[in-house]
């Protein structure tokens, strides 16, 4: 299983692959810490960090798909399926492994946004607390969006479908708060309490306000294994119907 | 030994293989033939527990596939149609990510690798990205990959495609050479190349098995039958008839056109004495013989006759092309007698 995972870090950063995406990731977050530092007037000069992990989260769930939208749609395309599903491993650990690999991708990348905390330091006060708790809350959702983006990318032969899908799905994660507070849906509390259940958002505010609650981190894992849950069945059904 | 007992794969409601049942020795070299779509790759994928069947088992050394995937497919060596190779790797690269996920002890993969890479011959390109390999050198490395380990089963679907005639020479061999070791299926459908390293064969089509024997047995099992092959001027169905009505002429196995209204006919004749009332009986109809030669039956009219059987179940492109050389034939009838009048 380690070398699985070590082969799919490769592809990662044998590649341009994992350099673009953290570059445009690194990117997305220069531009509200520049505006935030733009914006800094009066007497007192404070801007939060926790501020632009919120609004930076609903850039950066876009990019996730793109991470995994190789890890089984090339797989099938090329036929090397067939050399892990006939390698000792099971699909536990086929997907385990892979998991695993995105997430180290992702890890290192918001590991680098600590560049613009560090340079805050240097001239200025960080609140190291509520940084953690924005880390803590931004690297929990990310699991989240990864396991969806692995089990678009089960679905289909296609990398690009695969992202197309992930991009949807992550739509749809982002609006559920949207679409709970509508008028539709006030009107209809019970409703309104069931699909607020699955609301990401607002739990994910909770960390960026530096809250960290033990049910929100419960919430994410649970979402996270549940999703993982649903590749390795979407990928034995593969095996079925395969025709 | 492997085993596999009433092997049946539907694919929604089409059957690929059904009730397939057939075992492997220990040290030999089971040939594996089959039409295209005979269901040849279909049955290795199960094999190897890369597809679930529908019904029936596969037992390698006693292990249910099945049931203990990971026990079994540890003996396992498998290369499949299309060499599962990733593009973006280097070759000694990706043969060391194999061993891995073969589990192969950490402390033996380099010289696992080594020992496959030299087999195959794939050193002089080791470190090469495999995105830059010839279909050749591919297909080498895939089988490099199989036999990582030293797996006591090999599992080799269509292995030669692709590589040039030294090459292929040159795994034919490495295949012999395995033999000692290993316990082989290969998959072809390539007759010359199963019949050079084969000892056993299982002919299947339309997804039943039509023969399971060796290549001796079945070529004995056309008897003294003899092939005769003839060029004949003339048109095809009246030829055909013509040869039909003889005595001792056991089966038309394939017509092919050679020019406008000349045909090469194979004939399957119960006697050299036949030949005789063929050639007599189409000169007497005014047919134009050009050439005659005869050999004996081999592998390949084993192949023809055993799979051209029809399926159970006739496909309609079967039945309209009957029914189109039965309007043919009518036709003609109709354009003699209005001649007669």
């Amino acid at each position: 299983m380690f070398s699985l995972y070590k082969k799919e870090l490769r592809s990662y950063f044998f590649s341009p692959f994992a350099y673009v995406i953290a570059a445009l990731f690194l990117l997305i977050f220069a531009i509200p810490f520049i505006n935030g530092i733009a914006n800094l007037s009066g007497t007192e000069y404070k801007f939060s960090f926790s501020n632009i992990f919120y609004n930076n989260f609903f850039y950066f769930i876009f990019l996730i798909p793109a991470l995994t939208m190789r890890t089984f749609a090339d797989e099938r395309k090329s036929g090397t399926e067939v050399l892990l599903m006939t390698s000792p491993l099971n699909v536990f650990q086929i997907v385990a492994a892979k998991f695993l690999a995105v997430s180290t991708v992702f890890l290192m990348m918001i590991a680098l946004t600590n560049f613009y905390p560090i340079i805050t330091a240097m001239t200025g006060d960080v609140m190291i607390s509520s940084l953690i708790c924005g880390y803590t809350g931004f690297f929990l959702w990310g699991l989240v969006c990864i396991s969806i983006g692995m089990l678009m990318s089960s679905f289909t032969e296609s990398p690009i479908i695969a992202a197309i899908l992930g991009e949807g799905a992550m739509i749809i994660l982002l609006f559920i708060d949207n679409i709970k507070n509508s008028g539709l849906f006030q009107s209809l509390p019970k409703a309104a309490k069931i699909i607020g259940a699955f609301s990401t958002e607002e739990r994910f505010e909770n960390f960026s306000q530096g809250i960290m609650g033990l049910g929100d981190i419960i919430f994410f894992i649970t979402a996270t294994i549940m999703f993982l849950g649903f590749t390795i069945i979407s990928i034995e059904k593969k095996r079925w119907s395969r025709g | 030994m492997i085993e596999i007992k009433n092997l049946t794969k539907y694919y929604g409601k089409n059957a690929a293989v059904r009730n397939i049942t057939f075992s492997v020795l220990d040290n030999e070299i089971l040939g594996f033939l089959g039409p295209n779509g005979a269901g040849k790759s279909t049955t290795m994928n199960i094999v190897t527990g890369y597809l679930p069947s529908t019904a029936g088992n596969v037992l390698i050394d006693g292990i249910d596939i099945a049931q203990e995937p990971s026990k079994a497919k540890r003996m396992i060596g498998y290369l499949p149609e299309i060499p599962p190779v990733y593009v973006d790797m280097k070759v000694k690269e990706y043969l060391l990510f194999c061993a891995g996920i073969k589990g192969i002890k950490r402390s033996e993969r380099k010289a696992q690798v080594e020992n496959a890479m030299d087999k195959l011959k794939v050193k002089d390109v080791e470190n090469r990205l495999i995105r830059n390999l010839s279909k050749g050198y591919r297909q080498r490395v895939g089988f490099a990959q199989a036999i990582l380990g030293d797996p006591k089963y090999l599992i080799l679907d269509e292995p030669t495609v692709g590589l040039d005639p030294n090459q292929v020479i040159e795994v034919r061999n490495l295949i012999r050479s395995l033999k000692k070791d290993h316990t082989i299926i290969l998959s072809s459908h390539i007759l010359a190349e199963i019949q050079a390293v084969c000892e056993r064969v299982v002919i299947i089509s339309h997804g039943e098995v039509r023969a399971i024997d060796t290549i001796k047995n079945l070529e004995d099992s056309l008897g003294g039958a003899l092939i005769l092959l003839m060029k004949i001027t003339g048109k095809k169905s009246d030829v055909t008839e013509c040869i039909r009505n003889i005595d001792g002429v056991v089966n038309i196995i394939d017509a092919s056109m050679e020019d406008e209204g000349v045909y090469t006919y194979k004939i399957e004749i119960k006697d050299d004495g036949v030949r005789k009332d063929i050639m007599t009986a189409l000169v007497k109809n005014d047919f134009e013989i050009d050439e005659v030669s005869t050999e004996k039956p081999n592998l390949e009219e084993v192949f023809v006759k055993l799979t051209a059987q029809p399926p159970r179940k006739k496909g309609l492109k079967d039945l309209l092309d009957e029914y189109d050389d039965e309007a043919e034939a009518s036709d003609e009838q109709n354009d003699g007698s209005k001649e007669d009048k």
